[in-house]
């Protein structure tokens, strides 16, 4: 037990100073993961920021409504800083609405904002038991194993340890499993967040059962009980979201050419109809090489459709690249393009397959990505940061000229 | 294939989890009831002492058994001790007659004590002024930093221990009240 570090002539209370270090640790990370994500880290952040500070301050105003003639007596004890009259319940009720409307006002998607957090909830989770420990709450059981430790007059269960060794195994997993915050395996976004979820479970109920002070309900552990819902709950989710299969999934996918342009699009259109359901497409667009400089009147043409496809996003790229190859696309071939197909959002999901990201990066830096794709869907916003279409059009580094050449037979507004 | 492993995972996961919380009250009775031992911790049982005040009159923790009463230790030259007092005194009066009980445990095997006399005295303090000259009952409450507050129910069992500027002259009459009208 250490309730207080001595750091020089400081000394600071081990609780907040732990809490407050591994809430820094798992910002940092989860802002970098933000970064490789491509997730809206900033907002993310301003929104923990702001249920942390209105958590706090609404801790304290629950504490005075609870007890309005100390309030009475002493207004000014409403802000001081004493870490004691304060209502947690209400401060976390509070805190986390504050958070729920900031997300909604931010339109921050939900699962890929909960991917880019499970750095930070590990280790919260393993900083809240690291204060446990360190102020010898939530104590265990008495033993005679070995790695006892002397606890309020008896040799104890470090049960605050086991839950933090467990909680450093599920940190390592997630660095493996991302490549140290790199990308998200998981082609459905969320299902990240819910294994670590399932992970801080199973610690939680495997740990309870080590603690010396249970709060019962019908003879069992509650604490126990609570996590035994949040697993059956994620294993559900997890279930809903990756393993069951999927229908209607909404992609939409660039199509490009500079070689015969004209023939291929004719071409592809009816392609893509008879393989896939077709939803939208925009019109066509002359376009320069991102990519280098233009050479004599070469030109490319580019388009934007909305399919829908039950197919995995596995089969669908092979499909796609099949597709590519039946046009003469030779791989690796960048000046000779008969057809270039690139998936550019599959079902809102934030991740990484075999290197390619998903939403293509490509879409919030091109021309002739995101004015296509304006055209068509007014609404979209980008399914990892939310961005509005509109947005991603203003914050266009490119500038390349791209041309609107044709309307399409099933005509769109742009 | 990947799917099988899912299935078998959760299946294996949900049926390990459900059988440990239900052996769990078997494999791990709970031995102690933490009111029956004692620790400097909330929920055992306050450990013993017996303190004289300068004027040489003593006092124990157990005379005030059936009483809420709160032991707070501290040290003239500590200063957040010094700024918690004065709202300390305030509640003092208002409880005692409701029988609330301060004892201020000076600790003196690392004060100067006529300095703390002299502070006590200025101040105007009626709350009892007990001195720890060999450092055991700091010692028995684990005693880390100044100022500790430790709150004491009329059973005898710490309900707060408080470390630093926590103890507050609301937050105790909160305390108070949720206590005393427990006893009612």
């Amino acid at each position: 037990m250490f309730p207080i570090i001595n750091i020089g002539p400081l000394a600071i209370q081990a609780y907040g100073f732990i809490l407050l270090l591994s809430v820094f640790i798992g910002f940092w990370l989860s802002g970098k993961y933000a970064k490789n994500l491509g997730t809206n880290g900033d907002a993310i952040e301003n929104g923990l920021l702001i249920g942390l500070l209105s958590g706090i301050l609404s801790a304290r105003i629950g504490f005075f409504l609870q007890n309005p003639s100390l309030f009475m007596e002493n207004p000014l004890s409403l802000v001081s800083l004493t870490p004691t009259m304060l209502n947690a319940n209400f401060g976390l009720l509070i805190g986390l609405l504050a958070i729920f409307i900031y997300a909604q006002k931010q339109h921050l998607p939900l699962w890929p904002t909960l991917d880019t957090l499970t750095p930070l909830i590990i280790l919260v989770f393993g900083g809240m038991h690291l204060a446990n420990y360190a102020n010898g709450d939530t104590y265990g059981l008495p033993t005679n194993l070995p790695w006892g430790i002397q606890l309020w007059n008896a040799i104890r269960h470090p049960v605050q340890l086991y839950a933090i060794i467990l909680a450093i195994g599920l940190l390592v997993w997630l660095l493996l499993k991302t490549q140290w915050l790199k990308h998200n395996p998981y082609p459905r976004s969320g299902t990240l967040f819910l294994f670590i979820l399932v992970g801080l479970a199973v610690t939680t109920i495997f740990t309870r059962s080590f603690v010396a002070q249970k709060s019962q309900m019908l003879g069992l552990d509650s604490l126990q009980l609570l996590a035994f819902l949040l697993l059956l709950l994620s294993l559900y989710l997890i279930y809903q979201l990756s393993i069951k299969p999927q229908e209607h999934i909404q992609v939409f996918i660039s199509l490009g050419s500079n070689t015969n342009p004209e023939e291929n699009f004719a071409a592809i259109q009816q392609q893509i109809k008879d393989d896939f359901t077709f939803r939208r497409a925009s019109s066509i667009y002359r376009t320069q090489d991102v990519k280098s400089p233009p050479a004599n009147g070469s030109y490319f043409l580019n388009q934007v459709m909305e399919i829908e496809t039950n197919l995995s996003f596995q089969t669908l790229t092979e499909k796609l690249k099949s597709l590519e190859r039946d046009f003469g696309r030779i791989p690796g071939d960048k000046k000779v393009v008969p057809l270039d197909i690139d998936l550019l959002t599959y079902n809102n999901d934030v991740f990484t397959y075999q290197n390619k990201k998903i939403p293509n990066p490509d879409l919030t830096q091109y021309q002739y990505i995101a004015v296509p794709l304006a055209e068509i869907a007014s609404d979209f916003r980008h399914p990892a940061t939310g961005k509005a279409i509109a947005e991603i059009l203003d914050d266009l580094q490119d500038k390349t000229t791209v041309i609107k050449i044709e309307e399409v037979e099933n005509g769109t507004t742009g | 294939m990947k799917n099988r492993n899912f299935f078998i995972g959760a299946t294996t996961l949900t049926v390990l989890s459900v059988i440990w919380i239900l052996l769990t009250p078997t494999i791990f009775p709970r031995v102690e009831g933490a009111a029956q031992s004692t620790a400097a911790h909330p929920g055992f049982t306050a450990p013993d002492f017996t303190l004289s005040t300068p004027q040489d009159q003593t006092l124990s923790l157990a005379d005030f058994r059936g009483q809420p009463v709160l032991v707070f230790f501290w040290a003239s030259w500590c200063s957040v001790c010094k700024a918690t007092m004065p709202g300390l005194q305030a509640v003092y009066q208002d409880y005692q007659d409701k029988g609330f009980e301060l004892l201020a445990i000076n600790t003196t095997y690392q004060d100067t004590l006529s300095t703390a006399i002299n502070y006590y005295n200025t101040q105007g303090y009626s709350f009892p002024f007990l001195m720890d000259e060999s450092g055991s009952v700091s010692k028995d409450y684990q005693l880390h930093a100044l100022p500790t507050s430790v709150m004491i129910d009329p059973q005898g069992t710490i309900t707060d221990v408080i470390i630093g500027s926590g103890m507050s002259e609301g937050f105790l009459r909160s305390l108070l009240d949720n206590m005393l009208a427990e006893r009612e």
